[in-house]
């Protein structure tokens, strides 16, 4: 007797479900389109002046920490700064040509384990934030930057 | 009846979670070192013990341990259907983010039939290659259940062939950078070759049939580095004639306060289970991780 109403409910309830599923992903997708942003990463980041500021805050947090520093040990940290900020640039469409050493190059043979690679993304991100970069920025920015993983650990 | 049943089954589970946070936060406030992987790409604790959503295994390894790294984790889980309460409580290790071993005590409590099932889950993970920040094809992990039922009597009597089974899987997790407005969407898939019933707890394999190959997938979004919804399917077996079996699905929300802990809750859909039609009902899982 009650089997109509029973399974019409939870017919109902099933669409309803796949439906929200639906919307989600479609209001996510349409989300995106629409929230374009139309200024690039590169701006997203501050430019020049905001990259420099990232680099710095990025290289500091490294300095500090002591599983990190002493891959630096050797490096004229100028330099890399320098290096970097290029590398961010052109990664985030700015106005720049990455000219340095290609990255499976720039880290041959120095042990890095995913470890390692994990603390650094760690510092980059928190870096970010503090230059109040906002999340879809952030995210992007290191999405671009995730495939160098398999450069990076290429040589180890 | 009901009532008294309930009263210590409750308290139980509460000591449980609050054993679980308490973990947790000493564990946090004792400054214990966390894995070195990225929150929250250990997952939750599945309800089958393994690293995953709440209702599938993902590819992802548990906790945060990395490649020189051990971890572990803890969670203690409970869903509240219609006819049913399912409590699970387990821990896993994953060993330098190469293999998960994992453990999972799932009880249910058939509150309109009378009496409870109990199963013990043992798992096994290996990640086969990738990674799901880094590698372009994200993270790929082979696994097996393997699944005991405390007391076959039931579903034996029920019609199922076997009162212990392994269920194997393959799966596969990537996180999509950026990829809905801004934000980071996780996805997953999982194909599982299975014969248990409503995931063992009814036995395994039955007069309809045996082992199959059954789809499990999942997509959700980072709201923020800590949030994530999302929703989850998971395909069922239908090898009992006496009550139809369905297939699963979820809304999901977990938060990850830090990479010790994470609070899931979700809306489940279980379908038919046992004769008893359309169980519905909420879940909510806490996981300890270090």
């Amino acid at each position: 007797m009650n089997q109509i109403p029973t399974r019409t409910y939870r017919t109902l309830a099933r669409r309803a479900l796949q439906a929200a599923a639906l919307i989600t992903i479609l209001a996510s997708v349409g989300g995106c389109a629409h929230t374009a942003p139309s200024t690039t990463l590169y701006e997203r980041l501050g430019g020049e002046n905001g990259i420099e500021s990232i680099v710095e805050r990025f290289l500091y947090r490294v300095a500090d920490d002591p599983e990190l520093v002493g891959f630096f040990a050797n490096t004229n940290i100028d330099h890399l700064a320098g290096s970097l900020a290029n590398q961010f640039c052109a990664v985030s469409n700015g106005p720049c040509r990455y000219e340095g050493p290609p990255m499976e190059r720039a880290h041959q043979n120095m042990g890095i384990t995913d470890a390692h690679f994990n603390q650094l993304v760690e510092h980059l991100d928190a870096a970010l934030r503090e230059e109040n970069i906002a999340l879809g920025a952030r995210n992007e920015f290191l999405g671009r930057l995730a495939p160098m993983h398999a450069d990076v650990m290429r040589y180890q | 009846m009901f009532r008294f049943t309930a009263t210590p089954f409750i308290a139980r589970t509460l000591c449980r979670l609050a054993g679980i946070a308490c973990v947790g936060l000493v564990v946090a406030s004792s400054g214990a070192q966390a894995g070195s992987r990225i929150m929250s790409t250990g997952g939750v604790s599945a309800i089958e013990g393994a690293a995953g959503g709440g209702l599938s295994p993902w590819a992802v390894l548990s906790s945060t341990a990395s490649d020189e790294e051990l971890g572990a984790t803890a969670f203690a889980s409970r869903a509240w259907l219609d006819d049913y309460r399912l409590t699970v409580g387990g821990a896993s290790l994953n060993v330098y983010d190469q293999v998960e071993l994992s453990y999972a005590r799932q009880r249910v409590e058939l509150q309109t039939l009378g009496g409870e099932l109990e199963q013990d889950i043992f798992g096994a993970k290996v990640r086969l290659f990738g990674d799901v920040l880094y590698h372009p094809l994200g993270i790929w992990s082979a696994g097996v259940l393997h699944k005991r039922l405390v007391d076959g009597a039931t579903p034996t009597a029920l019609g199922a062939d076997h009162t212990e089974g392994t269920d194997a899987y393959l799966s596969a997790s990537k996180l999509l950078f950026a990829a809905a407005a801004g934000r980071n969407v996780m996805l997953n898939a999982t194909l599982r070759n299975t014969e248990a019933n409503q995931g063992g707890l009814l036995g395994f394999g039955g007069d309809q049939g045996g082992r199959e190959w059954v789809a499990e997938a999942s997509v959700g979004v980072f709201l923020t580095p800590h949030w994530i919804v999302g929703t989850e399917y998971r395909q069922k077996p239908d090898n009992l004639s006496v009550g139809r079996e369905e297939d699963w699905q979820s809304l999901y929300s977990a938060y990850f306060f830090s990479k010790h802990v994470s609070l899931t809750a979700a809306w489940l859909d279980l379908g038919d289970i046992a004769g008893l039609a359309s169980q519905r009902g909420s879940y909510l899982s806490l996981q300890a991780a270090f």
